[in-house]
């Protein structure tokens, strides 16, 4: 952990390149997150009856809403599966930095959830014409995001490990995470609605914030989460 | 000078919430304890028939 | 262990005493507030149990880390007092707010940050707790749990911080002046008295909790190895 040497990002490379290439073979854990991303959108349609003049206010809202169910979903999986076919104890048993697999299995859960929101971008934009394919907002989704999973990945593999494992995860998730959800969701309709950029800085700040301090808490702590 | 409304209801209210949630609070672990010193006693003299029978 | 400390007995008794002295002082000596009415007095009381409760937060916090480092059992009895405890504290913080704003501010709730922050802060610790009941093996609870508290002591701050940008209309009693018209008040002599030594009183109260609930955990944690020894 103190200094990265050369194996450590081998290290890391090789659990992103495992997950990835096990996730593009089977498909499962990137069409439960996509179906489940668009049944959520179909269901505040007619909940909050999108029409014109709601959906201004309240898109950046069901895409965060969308994005965290999602994400949440594929945090539990993606653990759970190491749990279940005792890849973790291998990993485990691997002489690696224990944060390498942290930020192995962040980054791939990273990509998983980024996948998800490019495909739920253009749809939500084709279904509701709004445009939002705009630079601003996509950083907000990649900073939000990135917070999100940083600090879901060291839930997750402390949530799989109990004994209600299938609810536990969002209970313990979702309060920690309230501040980037929120923060996002400020950032993100700041843009939407074409507020000045002084208004979007703070919640942009804040989301930087939380990003850097919600890596850095996981990748010291990571270690008691896993040793058994 | 107006008048002070009158909100000694809700302030009764306050109270009396106050104590009771440190008043139950107080029961519950008290009752824990009880529990807890029952459970240790026959796991005492379980150990001690063990022993025994060994 | 078994038998009661006399120090505890007498810090029982203390903590009755200050708690009535305390609130002889917020309901008889402190004098009514002018605009709000006697409700107002629900101050003191919401005041000091949020300073106990955000105090105890931060001592589990403080407590896990040192747990983490030194991996003694201690550390997590005391952090589980500390937020149990805690957490009780706060909820009656949460309900005497409520209770205060009804007349003050014509609602029960609202979504401002203060009232914010404390609902997700007090669901970060139930869900501490339901964390904690979902694993077995006690070392393990020990680590999750620290690791939680953490996360949670380090999130709500910025929790408070976010809403901050939404909107706002919780009054800051100390040290502003524009305040007053959302229901903030500017307190006399007799009303510092009442509020110091609420603060003072909760602080008692709260050590007086936490010191028999560290008495329960230990007798907990004897009673779980027992069963252990037993069963094997």
């Amino acid at each position: 952990m103190k200094n990265p040497t050369p194996s450590f990002f081998k290290a890391m490379m090789a659990i992103v390149r495992k997950d990835l290439a096990a996730e593009f073979r089977s498909r499962e854990l990137l069409s439960a997150m996509l179906v489940f991303s668009l049944l959520v959108i179909l269901i505040f349609n007619f909940a909050l009856e999108l029409d014109v003049k709601v959906r201004e206010s309240v898109t950046a809202g069901v895409l965060w809403t969308t994005f965290a169910f999602a994400g949440t979903l594929g945090l539990n999986r993606s653990m759970a599966v190491e749990k279940d076919r005792g890849c973790m104890d291998g990993l485990l048993l691997a002489p690696v930095d224990r944060s390498a697999i942290y930020f192995g299995k962040a980054i791939s859960n990273l990509a998983f959830m980024l996948i998800v929101e490019i495909i739920v971008l253009p749809v939500y934009s084709m279904l509701y014409n709004i445009n939002l394919f705009q630079p601003g907002l996509l950083l907000v989704i990649l900073l939000g995001s990135i917070g999100y999973i940083a600090v879901g990945t060291l839930l997750a593999a402390m949530s799989v490990q109990t004994r209600t494992r299938d609810v536990m995860l969002p209970i313990l998730l979702f309060p920690v995470a309230i501040p980037v959800l929120l923060a996002s969701v400020k950032a993100s309709s700041g843009y939407l609605n074409g507020a000045d950029f002084a208004e979007i800085l703070a919640p942009l700040n804040l989301l930087i914030v939380y990003d850097l301090i919600f890596i850095a808490v996981p990748l010291m702590f990571f270690e008691h989460v896993v040793e058994e | 000078m107006e008048t002070i409304p009158d909100t000694s209801g809700y302030m009764i209210a306050g109270y009396a919430i106050s104590f009771l949630t440190m008043g139950i609070y107080a029961a519950s672990m008290y009752i824990r304890h009880i529990n807890l010193k029952r459970d240790l006693e026959t796991l005492e003299s379980l150990e001690k028939e063990t022993k025994k029978k060994k | 262990m078994q038998t009661k400390p006399i120090a505890l007995t007498i810090l029982d008794v203390v903590s009755i005493i200050v708690l009535g002295i305390s609130t002889y002082l917020a309901l008889v000596f402190a004098p009514t507030e002018a605009v709000m009415g006697d409700v107002q007095r629900v101050f003191y009381f919401h005041i000091g149990t949020a300073w106990v409760g955000l105090l105890g937060f931060v001592i589990a916090a403080v407590a896990g880390i040192a747990y983490l480092i030194t991996k003694d059992m201690r550390w997590d009895r005391f952090e589980v007092a500390a937020v149990e405890v805690s957490t009780v504290f706060f909820f009656i913080t949460i309900v005497l707010g409520s209770i205060w704003a009804r007349p003050a501010w014509n609602t029960w709730w609202t979504w401002d940050p203060r009232l914010t922050t404390a609902a997700v802060t007090e669901l970060i610790y139930i869900a501490y707790f339901m964390l904690r009941q979902g694993l077995e093996d006690p070392e393990k609870r020990a680590r999750f749990g620290a690791v939680y508290t953490l996360l949670g002591g380090l999130s709500a701050p910025i929790t408070f911080m976010v809403i901050r940008l939404f909107r706002t209309i919780h009054p800051v009693v100390i040290g502003n002046a524009s305040a007053e018209a959302q229901g903030g008040f500017s307190m006399t002599t007799d009303m510092r008295t009442a509020f110091f030594f609420a603060l003072f009183a909760f602080t008692v109260v709260f050590i007086d909790m936490i010191w028999h609930r560290l008495r329960l955990g230990a007798l907990e944690e004897k009673v779980e190895q027992l069963k252990l020894n037993v069963s094997l």
